[in-house]
């Protein structure tokens, strides 16, 4: 999902860029916010920024298909530090990673549209519905980055289409999702491992953790 | 001896890397060129519209497949070490949690 500068028109590059300085501008209010009521909010942002990071540049080999892509990880960010919060790791994220040639800089709203906005909105809530269905935690959270990692990757497969063929857009997001989706598809079944996984070590060995954060709504007490 | 823990976090990095070699090499001999699917798309997407991708500042795969091995190994050794060295620290099992 990482579109290179060049690639979108700079009327996109704009007007990506405003959505994604607003859902950052929530963020950094809500990090202060959450910062100066639990001290273990910063350590925790960092390690989920370097997580993040690390996950989104991770590319995995797809021998099905003959080839390569990674996951997102911000469904399980947002699950851990929050949506809003998650929005500011992906825009620092993907500001680093432009430097090892994945992404652009004129690109940086786009891909935080997809990776952080959609990727972690769309996790969370389906990790809080889920939750609320009375789904087990590890199911919720795994279901989150399932559906958070397609949805990223439909989204640039969007953005791609409104800037490059704004006369058939329907058509080309098809045509551009298509051509994610075969990779993709074992990839957000990592992704569900994964996120089940770490959400569920958390809550089992530091559920304090999580109820003092609050991004789990209901906390972890009646979460198992 | 090592903890319980360690132990985990051993057996998941042989799982993983084990994984990765595997798929890696199913593809090799498979004769596939294991793309990056964002490279692939997004350069379709782009002769479509008729544009073409641009790098607007220095990045380490300048310096070619070697740069970009190196910028990579690094970044992950980076990451890895903070996430590491927090990890222990928040996610430690506490007896009062």
């Amino acid at each position: 999902m990482h579109i290179s500068d060049g690639i979108l028109t700079d009327q996109w590059c704009i007007i990506w860029y405003a959505v994604a300085i607003a859902f950052a501008a929530v963020g950094v209010w809500q990090i202060k916010k959450r910062a100066a009521d639990n001290l273990s909010y910063m350590p925790m942002l960092a390690l989920m920024g370097s997580a993040v990071f690390i996950i989104s540049v991770w590319h995995i080999p797809v021998p099905v298909t003959g080839s390569c892509s990674h996951p997102i990880g911000t469904p399980m960010s947002s699950i851990i530090v929050g949506p809003f919060a998650t929005v500011i790791l992906t825009m620092i994220s993907l500001f680093f990673q432009a430097f090892l040639a994945h992404g652009g800089i004129t690109t940086i709203g786009a891909n935080t549209i997809s990776m952080g906005i959609v990727g972690g909105f769309s996790g969370y809530l389906v990790y809080t519905g889920s939750r609320r269905a009375n789904a087990p935690i590890w199911l919720a959270a795994g279901l989150a980055g399932f559906i958070g990692d397609v949805l990223c990757y439909v989204t640039t497969a969007l953005e791609l289409a409104l800037s490059l063929n704004p006369t058939a857009v329907m058509s080309h997001w098809t045509l551009y999702a298509m051509g994610y989706i075969p990779t993709q598809l074992p990839l957000a079944i990592v992704e569900f491992i994964f996120t089940a996984a770490i959400v569920n070590y958390i809550t089992t060995v530091r559920p304090d953790l999580l109820s003092k954060i609050k991004s789990t709504k209901g906390g972890v007490s009646n979460g198992r | 001896m090592v903890d319980k823990f360690t132990q985990t976090a051993i057996i998941l990095l042989v799982v993983i890397t084990a994984l990765f070699c595997i798929g890696a090499y199913i593809g090799y001999i498979g004769g596939a060129g294991m793309e990056g699917t964002d490279g692939v798309v997004e350069e379709h997407a782009a002769e479509i519209g008729g544009r073409e991708a641009t790098e607007l500042i220095p990045t380490i795969g300048v310096y070619g497949d070697m740069g970009e091995y190196v910028g990579f190994t690094l970044a992950g050794v980076v990451s890895g070490l903070i996430v590491g060295y927090l990890w222990t620290g928040i996610f430690w099992r506490r007896e009062d949690a």
